[in-house]
């Protein structure tokens, strides 16, 4: 398989179910009035403290079975940064198998910095 | 009911955004923030969450299609990932910072600068499309940044070698640190890195650059995602409108051959950039 493919197509996939989620999330923010608790007038504010940093992973994916819309619409956005890191994921492989090595060692280290903003750096922060 | 007038005004602000970002050459990032900021009185920080995450949609939509036409080289990008995923952790350390501060201000004059000197090469870009002429040294050999990719217009292969890769990577630095710091995707820099440093063909560049901006931005995202920049009822519409816009943009763009619609999204644009920095002064 043409590699090439592959990293166009894990592109494709991750900007679309990312799209789907959203919009699954913004129906359901409108049918329901609200999400997570929240009305949805508080929610739209232009000042309002709801956001990303109250919803960690696990408090997004156990909101999605009582379908509520900002859990889907905050997966929906998590997807889309899940996409570039899964891209150069596969990217490593792809240099494994032709056997490059310094450009396996070149991603690796692409993918080691994106770790470390994903879960060292927000440690670090203090809130 | 006004709420879901509100969220359609977002949604039309991001499909504006994205068509004025891919027929400018801009991208939607930098066209968006100044519209959530000034117009809707939205805080800089939502705005600039919204238009990052936003970037990573436009970004893997383009790069899909460049990758499969082996337009975007993926070594290139790879090597050069590694300085705009430091720079971009350092700008969205330094975005806290200042935001922490409150002097916002300052990024607001910055803002305007950026979209200032951006526009610089889109205006020199229709004197002349010139040919440059390739140099290699070490760093072609050893980095590989060579290719080839075929093209629809003059129907024939074209085989290309960068150079001065260190000189790419100091420019990716800067362009990561933009991009973490302001929450754009910093598209015009990188090109400037690779065409003016690197010396790559401008068809690879405008697809390498594509390809790498959704790993910048991602790695700024992540930061801006503890830090509460993404709030998500801005943040949905405006990607989803974006990304509809971009696609949009991108098709217009291949229709209309006229350059003034071009220049006047230039001309409007080069004011914006002014407006955010009267902004940063206070004056407006």
């Amino acid at each position: 398989m043409n590699m090439n493919y592959a990293v166009s197509y894990v592109l494709m996939a991750g900007v679309i179910a990312s799209l789907l989620l959203l919009t699954t999330g913004i129906i359901l923010l409108f049918l329901n009035g609200g999400s997570n608790g929240f009305s949805i007038s508080s929610i739209s504010r232009t000042d309002t403290h709801i956001n990303s940093s109250q919803f960690p992973v696990s408090a997004v994916l156990s909101g999605l079975s009582t379908y509520q819309g900002l859990d889907f619409i905050l997966l929906g956005l998590m997807v889309l940064i899940a996409t570039p890191v899964v891209r150069v994921l596969l990217s490593v492989l792809i240099f494994l198998y032709k056997r490059n090595w310094l450009y396996v060692a070149i991603t690796l280290i692409v993918f080691i910095d994106l770790m470390v903003a994903v879960f060292v750096v927000p440690g670090l922060l203090v809130h | 009911m006004i709420i879901i007038l509100y969220f359609i005004a977002l949604l039309v602000a991001g499909l504006a955004a994205g068509i004025i970002g891919a027929m400018s050459g801009l991208g939607g990032g930098v066209v968006v923030i100044p519209v959530l900021t000034l117009l809707f009185g939205i805080p800089l920080e939502y705005a600039a969450g919204a238009s990052l995450v936003a970037t990573i949609a436009t970004s893997s939509g383009a790069a899909s299609a460049y990758v499969k036409d082996k337009l975007a080289n993926i070594r290139i990008g790879m090597s050069l990932e590694v300085a705009t995923t430091l720079g971009a952790i350092a700008g969205s350390l330094l975005a806290a910072y200042v935001y922490a501060h409150g002097i916002s201000s300052y990024l607001f004059i910055l803002f305007g600068v950026v979209l200032l000197v951006s526009l610089y090469p889109s205006f020199k870009k229709y004197r002349n499309a010139r040919r440059k002429n390739e140099i290699r040294d070490w760093t072609t050999q050893l980095f590989q940044l060579s290719g080839s990719y075929y093209d629809k217009a003059r129907k024939r292969v074209v085989r290309y070698s960068g150079s001065r890769w260190w000189l790419g990577e100091a420019v990716m630095a800067v362009a990561g640190l933009m991009s973490g710091l302001l929450g754009i995707g910093s598209g015009v820099l990188k090109v400037m890195g690779m065409d003016w440093g690197m010396r790559l063909p401008m068809k690879v560049t405008t697809a390498t650059s594509n390809f790498m901006i959704g790993v910048t931005a991602a790695t700024g995202s992540a930061i801006y995602w503890e830090l509460g920049y993404i709030q998500p009822f801005i943040a949905a519409p405006v990607v989803v409108g974006i990304l509809i816009g971009a696609y949009i943009g991108s098709i217009l763009l291949d229709r209309t051959r006229g350059r003034n619609i071009r220049m006047l999204f230039l001309v409007v644009l080069g004011i914006v950039g002014i407006e955010m920095m009267l902004r940063g002064f206070g004056v407006a």
